[in-house]
């Protein structure tokens, strides 16, 4: 059966204007767009600093706006409503991911007008963006369905925007440890390597790392989406 | 369009249906009476896929519950039970915008079936400032809009007034007459009596009585006739063709109040099979 974009918009539709009374949630917009500012100012670099302020802006505004939106309608009873409607679950999943994916674009956009610019990097890097983006969302989707309430879900998200919203800024002060080879595949690390990488194979294992994340972030989040729709 | 045959279904040990067996007939008005804890929710959610069960045969549509959560299915069923809940920051209007476009019928819906519901013109007022009676008079206007084929409606009319439960007591008439089934659990005897083609009394987790309403208060009714007379005298007899020129003589003795067969309620009922009382 075809996606019905009516419902998926329906749902982005209703999200939007719910998201835009909750000054809570609606207020993460705020956070990359400081840190981005800041940057700014001190740095005469600031657009080196682009794949930090996106993996903020992605753990912020993607994963926990992501995550809050789907925890509020966990908590408030709303969720089985969207699943006992005919909505496939690709509809109500895509629908109610859309407000955090169009507002990390934007953020994101206004976050490089603030920095100065983009970095360069070769063509196939840009997929890693959109490839991550939906590592993201998908990681919030999955912190919102296993969080009983909006409170739950913003303590869940917390180790998230604290490692991959700015563990590069962490890494960046360990010199040399061991382990940080282990931390290197994170998704994070991994698109701030496409904006090292000194050629294509680089650029290619990098987004082949963040695409695993992702394939797998999407299996769990699908898997735990059909066992929310049973009780136990 | 519904089936359950022996279906068992216990939560950390304690059960919650003991071997329930009902059948419901293509547009009919089925209700299923119990206290509560009596498992008539956990009837509602194993039929509508939310939960299931350890074991038995439940069908639906004549399909296994297994395929409820097809999207084709689920636009043929409206589900109101006690966990459906609605955004509270958003208006009357919005909640069942998003419904209408979910269940692809057109917005004018709104208008009609807040109409069913006795809540015209409250389209436009935000959910959280509305009382519990109408949050759940919404909730069954979002059960209607795609006007389903089979209704599960769990408690309908719980926190309702008298005169709001029989609007919406008509709007369910009207939808039986169009050839919805309509599956309604409740504890409310008057409402089953007076809405209901047929019942089932369920106690702890099994049907004990099924039947029209008028066939059960029949069946359980004492062969008598109860006679009250002027100044408060009553007299009874026996419901028997002897016992004719006895009540003629009454009648004629122009002291009759009333006359009238010893029928129960559905309560009383109820109660006579159980031993328990519905509340």
């Amino acid at each position: 059966m075809n996606p019905s974009f009516q419902r998926m918009y329906a749902i982005f539709n209703k999200d939007l204007k719910d998201v835009s009374k909750n000054l809570y949630v609606s207020s993460t917009f705020l956070l990359p767009l400081f840190y981005a500012w800041l940057f700014a100012r001190g740095q005469e670099d600031a657009v080196a600093l682009l794949p930090m302020i996106a993996n903020l802006t992605f753990a912020t505004v993607g994963a926990f706006l992501q995550a809050a939106v789907i925890a509020e309608e966990r908590e408030k009873g709303t969720l089985r409503g969207l699943m006992l409607s005919p909505a496939s679950i690709g509809e109500i999943l895509t629908g109610k991911s859309m407000l955090s994916l169009l507002g990390s674009v934007l953020v994101l956009f206004l976050c490089v007008n603030l920095l100065g610019g983009v970095p360069s990097i070769p063509g196939v890097a840009w997929a890693g963006f959109a490839l991550i983006l939906v590592f993201y969302l998908a990681l919030g989707t999955l912190i919102g369905l296993m969080s009983k309430s909006l409170l739950e879900a913003s303590i869940f998200i917390l180790p998230v925007i604290m490692i991959l919203g700015m563990g590069s800024l962490f890494t960046s002060l360990i010199a040399d440890a061991e382990w940080l080879a282990v931390v290197e595949i994170l998704p994070n690390l991994q698109f701030e390597k496409l904006f090292q990488a000194s050629g294509n194979a680089e650029v290619l294992s990098s987004l082949a790392w963040i695409a695993g994340w992702t394939v797998v972030t999407i299996a769990l989040t699908v898997w735990w989406y059909q066992k929310r729709t049973v009780d136990e | 369009m519904i089936q359950l045959e022996n279906v068992h279904k216990a939560f950390k040990g304690k059960k919650a249906l003991d071997g329930l067996n009902v059948q419901v007939t293509k547009g009919e008005i089925f209700g299923f009476l119990g206290p509560s804890g009596s498992g008539k929710t956990t009837t509602i959610k194993i039929l509508t896929g939310q939960l299931k069960a350890d074991s038995g045969v439940v069908r639906v549509f004549n399909n296994d519950t297994q395929t409820i959560h097809d999207s084709d299915q689920l636009q043929r069923i409206g589900i109101m039970t006690d966990n459906s809940s609605l955004y509270p920051r958003l208006t009357v209007q919005d909640n069942l915008n998003l419904y209408c476009q979910l269940y692809r019928v057109p917005i004018r819906r709104v208008k009609e079936v807040l109409e069913m519901v006795n809540l015209e013109g409250v389209e436009r007022k935000k959910v959280s400032t509305l009382s519990k009676g109408m949050h759940q008079r919404i909730i069954l206007a979002r059960a209607l809009l795609h006007e389903p084929e089979l209704l599960f409606l769990d408690e309908p009319t719980a926190a309702l007034d008298p005169i709001n439960k029989e609007k919406i007591h008509q709007g369910l008439r009207k939808l039986k007459e169009r050839g919805t089934t309509i599956f309604l659990t409740t504890h409310d005897m008057d409402e089953a009596e007076t809405l209901c083609d047929r019942v089932a009394l369920l106690n702890a987790g099994r049907v004990v009585e099924e039947g029209s309403p008028a066939t059960l208060c029949q069946r359980f009714s004492e062969p008598i006739i109860t006679v009250q007379l002027k100044g408060g005298q009553t007299v009874t007899f026996e419901n028997a063709k002897e016992s004719a020129k006895a009540i003629y003589d009454c009648l004629l003795s122009e002291q009759v109040v009333s006359i009238h067969t010893d029928e129960p309620s559905l309560g009383q009922v109820f109660i006579q099979v159980t031993g328990r009382n519905l509340a």
